[in-house]
């Protein structure tokens, strides 16, 4: 190879650079991303998501929950708290699967399991704080009216007192009961042992 | 091999300068613009990440949903990186480009097209990333397709100019500069693509191309034009060739080479495959060999010129970014091993070390490039006692960010490993988050000083831009 000659042609330097990097790319990134994407069958009994869960789901991207909540568990001890070991199979299903890079709260691959309480998970949306002191989470008022009296078929939210204006009652929006059964959904499928 | 080395030495002395004439002004008026718009990007980026960062130690400041912190998270990264690192050094390489082949910018016209292109956005991706519009957590590639495809045309017209220009040079060697700004632009092009394109990324597929995103945008775009610039910024204000020319040649091909192996590492015990993630561990080492031949080269350049040093403003920014190139990197190297990912993963240690990258090292970098060319662009100097403000604000910034969010994420991955409840991380790691803020405001306050210098250096109307005469180095 003529080093000379490729330090004086611009055209090689640019083509040798960009034909690595195509390369490296291919082998990299689309050829295992294409094999994973084969591979990630859903596991038996998985069906995607409809009608409230994925209302739930789009306000769960919406919101940027994803940034700090995880849904990728470890084969370490310290994740054994929420759930097995996740598997491809896991996030078949899944646009974007999102294992996250970040766990400012807690992992929730398998907190519909873990957390099965749909009046905890709405007082813990409207005000995190009102069932963990020290949370940091936000909270998401505009999912919830404010309402002098409840009307017939409104969800009530058992806010505890302080943590709501007095004199009023919560009622949880369709996104807060939508993300209450997303978060529900969040169930790790069995796998055979 | 016929390298001439000692015909490239003599060039290096003056990497194309001394004979050629005062900037173009064409191409020193919209490298400015790149320059201004990036301060501005700078200035909204960092108000808003300093905003979200209030919110980890008061989470009912500002409780609205469009400045909610899911929200407010991807618009401050998005905009530091694809707004202020992107444009900065953009318009710096540009403006290199054009001075190393000693001919004027191929077609500042076509340049500026891509500078408002790239604003028109980065102004739709604040708005409908915090109105939530927005493609899930897939980090720094949030925003939807239409805006990628607008970026992408962007980043291609740049390239295109930059090209043109290095093709029409009256020199016979492509200076090193060139070689990592055209790479940059080339990989920058190919990566949003690949990232974008749907076909291969259901289920965990996405998760592969996005560990291989995040991470080369790092180190083959911001990395790239940094270094770019470095080796013809930092000669010419030493007024000395760099140390070595073949180790610069070196560091562009073995970057290229390992870069894009290392990817998977921000997924080690997930179910990606085991050989990918091993792969990512063994390059991660690898990398030592471009990093440390980067930063060697051009601190070894440094050598003797201590004096140079004292006299200029730009130049401490440049040793400042050069360390913090040689830290951050070695830092992620040893955060890919698997040992070290259980203590430190997914804690905020890996916010740490992305800040300590892109601040300690692209932002310095950046500053000293401003700081350096500009004025001989537009004639013009900051006053030296705002530089030195702004110097050690942000230093004395970024100092007291990384440290603090490096011990919030360490007690948070030891209170994990000792099997407490999940909210004694949290309630660990909340004092030092107030001490990130504390480091961030000085780190907004630094940029606020920094975009006063810019108005300073701004060109003057109607006058054809000369080299500032007190410029250090400054062979005019």
């Amino acid at each position: 190879m003529n080093f000379g000659g490729l330090h004086t042609d611009h055209r090689a330097i640019i083509a040798v650079a960009i034909l690595v990097f195509l390369v490296l790319t291919l082998v990299m990134a689309v050829l295992p991303a294409l094999r994973e994407q084969a591979l990630s069958a859903p596991a038996a009994g998985v069906t995607p998501r409809v009608g409230e869960e994925e209302r739930g789901r789009q306000a769960y991207l919406r919101e940027g929950c994803g940034f700090c909540h995880t849904q990728f568990v470890r084969d370490l001890p310290m994740d054994r708290p929420y759930g097995r070991p996740s598997r491809a199979g896991d996030y078949a299903l899944e646009n974007p699967p999102m294992l996250g890079t970040q766990r400012t709260g807690p992992d929730l691959a398998d907190v519909g399991r873990r957390q099965p309480s749909d009046a905890w998970h709405l007082i813990h949306l409207y005000d995190p704080r009102a069932v963990v002191p020290q949370s940091v989470m936000p909270a998401y008022r505009w999912y919830f009216v404010e309402k002098d009296q409840a009307a017939p078929g409104d969800v009530v939210v058992p806010v505890p007192a302080g943590h709501a204006p007095p004199g009023k009652v919560i009622v949880a929006g369709p996104d807060a009961r939508a993300l209450v059964a997303y978060l529900r959904s969040l169930q790790q499928p069995k796998v055979a042992p | 091999m016929t390298i001439d080395i000692s015909a490239i030495r003599t060039r290096m002395r003056d990497p194309g300068l001394v004979a050629a004439p005062s900037a173009d002004p064409a191409t020193a008026r919209v490298s400015f613009e790149y320059v201004a718009w990036a301060t501005v990007w700078l200035l909204v980026g960092t108000t808003i990440g300093l905003i979200a960062s209030i919110k980890l130690h008061w989470p009912e400041f500002l409780p609205f949903a469009w400045l909610s912190f899911g929200r407010v998270r991807p618009v401050h990264t998005s905009l530091v990186l694809l707004g202020w690192s992107s444009l900065v050094l953009v318009g710096l390489s540009l403006y290199v480009v054009s001075r190393t082949s000693r001919v004027p910018l191929w077609s500042p016209r076509l340049a500026r097209i891509a500078l408002w292109l790239w604003n028109l956005t980065l102004l739709v991706g604040v708005v409908t990333l915090l109105a939530g519009v927005n493609r899930g957590p897939q980090e720094y590639r949030e925003w939807v397709w239409p805006l990628a495809v607008m970026l992408a045309a962007a980043v291609v017209i740049d390239g295109y100019v930059a090209y043109r220009t290095v093709a029409a040079r009256t020199l016979p060697e492509v200076y090193v500069s060139n070689w990592y700004i055209l790479g940059g632009f080339c990989y920058l092009a190919i990566l949003y693509v690949a990232s974008y394109l749907p076909f291969y990324q259901a289920g965990l597929g996405n998760t592969v191309v996005q560990g291989y995103y995040m991470h080369n945008s790092m180190g083959m775009w911001f990395t790239q034009l940094a270094l770019g610039v470095s080796y013809y910024a930092i000669p010419l204000l030493l007024g000395r060739p760099v140390y070595s020319y073949a180790l610069g040649v070196l560091g562009f091909w073995t970057n290229l080479l390992f870069y894009p192996l290392i990817g998977a590492h921000h997924f080690i015990f997930s179910p990606v495959p085991w050989w990918l993630q091993s792969t990512a561990i063994l390059f991660s080492v690898g990398m030592m060999v471009p990093v440390w031949a980067g930063t060697g080269n051009l601190l070894l350049t440094f050598k003797g010129g201590g004096d140079a040093v004292r006299r200029s403003y730009a130049l401490p920014f440049f040793v400042t970014g050069l360390i913090g190139y040689g830290l951050a990197s070695t830092q992620g190297t040893a955060e890919a091993f698997r040992s070290a990912n259980i203590y430190w993963h997914f804690t905020n240690f890996t916010v740490g070390h992305s800040h300590a990258s892109m601040y300690g090292f692209i932002g310095f970098i950046a500053w000293g490039a401003v700081y350096g060319l500009v004025p001989r662009l537009t004639g013009r100097e900051p006053s030296p006692l705002a530089v030195g403000v702004h110097f050690w604000l942000a230093l004395v910034g970024i100092l007291t960010y990384v440290t603090s969010i490096s011990i919030a994420g360490i007690l948070q991955g030891f209170a994990w490993v000792s099997g407490q409840s999940f909210i004694a991380s949290v309630i660990a790691a909340e004092p030092m988050w107030l001490w990130r803020t504390i480091g961030g405001l000085l780190m907004v306050g630094s940029h606020v000083v920094f975009a006063a210098n810019v108005w300073a250096m701004r060109p003057q109307r109607d006058t054809v831009p000369v080299a500032a005469p007190g410029a250090v180095g400054s062979h005019a």
